[in-house]
């Protein structure tokens, strides 16, 4: 009994990744359609609280009533609320790999509509950044349809 | 008014990043077993048993089903809850509504996270839609990087305030014997010079990963009698769904919507009566993913005026000596087990009440404290304990 190995725990591991796919429905997909044939954000405006229901939805959550049908182009140009950087590398899940080239992501309140949508922005210098800067989407060449990642490559700065 | 329901037993495991040598079933036995000992209870005398996880971080589903035998639910009935960061508070306030309902005499909870076994950032940002940013979110960390800087803008705290709840917290879980991170910090200074993480957040003003488990006993009115001599009452529990977010962030930035945190503590003490929760309530062990949100807590529950939660800590209100404690236990900021991070904040509670929490016993007498829990888009769990009802 002396000579007994310390005990060995087991983790038995998997690396494979789990493959997916998601129906966005009807209000969604006109969203995701226009992002990837127009390269424009369109959403809906509630027909009872005349408000943007963000993301597009059947239903606005605030009235709890049919969102309705008086869909409007959104602005894709906008203010940065707030801003923030990893400095640490993450792990993508999606391509099983960490995520080399770190752009900063921020919140940025679109242009007359008040939503406030969380996309990565081109500059990565981060002295540069700061709470009001001016930014715009830059549109993938080939938007995919799913919207901010699949058809919106980051935002840039714009002078105005 | 339904049946008065007590907590009549509680146990948690001591928490690590790495758990090895236990299965997630062994590591649930861990919580359940002392559980039922402060109870002085048997499994044949619980009527069922209700889990707590959120599945997705483990990659294992139905695990509630997998550990039958080792949280006692083998032929009994109970179900699992996975509410994200309010998982561990949502399933006793189930187990609650149960009991005063009528339909369980007696439940047990079992909640657990064992975060070694899978990736639950990578889980986070993966297993949520597109529309919410699928393989572009980044997570909890994420969102309170943004209300860090939110809170500084708003309330002109500094990085000095944020070091100053993080060493509260560091204090408290050196005197837990369960706590998962005891830094043995000595001044602000080592918070505030340790590794840039997410700006503006450095390590440490981030909770930790852990695996732990914490089981509780409810009882009704009747069977609580028979059972103990130290119940700790379940005054009320109060539960806030906010899931249109705009922008995916644990604030509102249109100033049209309020937080479910702030609609929760309203609903909550006016249900209870409570005008004045500084004075009617003596503490709370609440849910901290950072120390910038603790003083927003402190503000969204009523302890002070907004954009003044740092003063609070600048006061040394909140300390375990002061005037109104907040986590004495150590907090999230120490110990996150996610599924059962807000289990352990009710137990803390009841450790308090009971006069048992040793070490890290508040100074003043408790009789009256709450725990909360956050997670999700912004959703908000509540309950109000209770020495006496
Ligand atoms: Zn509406």
């Amino acid at each position: 009994m002396a000579n007994e190995p310390a005990q060995e725990y087991i983790q038995v591991t998997y690396k494979k990744p789990r493959p997916y796919r998601w129906a966005a429905g009807e209000y969604l997909s006109r969203l995701y359609r226009e992002c990837r044939d127009n390269k424009r954000l369109m959403t809906v405006k509630c027909q009872h609280c005349n408000e943007h229901v963000w993301p597009p939805s059947k239903v606005c959550g605030r009235c709890k009533k049919p969102s309705g049908d008086n869909w409007v182009v959104v602005s894709d140009k906008g203010s940065v609320v707030q801003f923030t950087y990893t400095n640490f590398p993450m792990f993508d899940p999606h391509v099983g790999k960490y995520m080399t080239e770190e752009h900063p992501f921020a919140t940025i309140d679109l242009d007359d509509c008040e939503i406030y949508w969380v996309a990565k922005l081109e500059e990565k210098d981060k002295d540069k950044l700061k709470p009001g800067m001016r930014v715009q989407a830059v549109w993938r060449e080939e938007g995919r349809g799913g919207g901010l990642d699949h058809d919106i490559l980051y935002f840039r700065t714009i002078e105005e | 008014m339904g049946n008065r329901v007590a907590i009549v037993g509680i146990g948690q495991t001591y928490h690590k990043s790495h758990r090895p040598d236990v299965s997630q079933m062994e590591l649930v036995n861990e919580a359940v077993r002392p559980a039922l000992a402060d109870a002085q209870m048997n499994m044949k005398d619980i009527d069922a048993v209700f889990v707590g996880n959120m599945e997705t971080f483990e990659g294992i589903y139905l695990p509630d089903h997998s550990m039958v035998d080792f949280s006692g639910a083998y032929m009994k009935p109970g179900f699992k809850i996975a509410s994200g960061g309010t998982t561990g508070c949502s399933i006793l306030e189930e187990a609650f509504h149960c009991v005063t309902a009528g339909i369980f005499d007696k439940v047990l909870v079992a909640a657990f996270e064992k975060q070694d076994s899978g990736d639950s950032t990578g889980a986070i940002t993966a297993a949520t839609t597109p529309a919410w940013g699928k393989g572009q979110a980044r997570g909890a960390i994420h969102e309170f990087a943004k209300q860090a800087l939110s809170y500084i803008k708003h309330s002109g705290a500094t990085e000095a305030h944020a070091a100053m709840v993080r060493l509260k917290a560091d204090k408290g879980a050196c005197r837990n014997p369960y706590s998962h991170l005891k830094l043995g910090l000595k001044s602000i200074d080592d918070i505030l010079s340790s590794e840039p993480l997410e700006y503006p957040l450095r390590l440490f003003d981030f909770c930790p990963q852990s695996c732990g488990a914490c089981a509780i006993i409810i009882a009704n009115e009747e069977e609580t009698k028979k059972i103990t001599n130290k119940p700790v009452w379940i005054a009320d529990t109060i539960c806030v769904h906010q899931e249109i977010f705009r922008a995916g962030a644990f604030c509102d930035f249109t100033g049209k919507e309020r937080y479910s945190q702030e609609i929760a503590a309203e609903r909550l003490y006016k249900r209870n009566g409570i005008t004045n929760p500084r004075k009617e309530i003596d503490m709370a062990e609440v849910y901290e993913p950072s120390d910038w949100e603790e003083m927003l807590i402190y503000e969204l529950f009523g302890l002070c005026p907004r954009n003044e939660g740092w003063k609070l800590v600048e006061k040394g209100i909140t300390e375990i000596e002061g005037e109104w404690p907040v986590n004495p236990s150590g907090g999230v900021l120490s110990t996150n087990p996610i599924g059962a991070t807000p289990t352990v904040r009710i137990a803390e509670c009841v450790l308090q009440i009971r006069g048992e929490a040793g070490e890290h016993q508040v100074t003043k007498d408790v009789n009256t404290a709450f725990a909360t829990a956050l997670g999700g888009p912004n959703w908000t769990s509540m309950i109000l304990l209770k020495k006496s009802v």
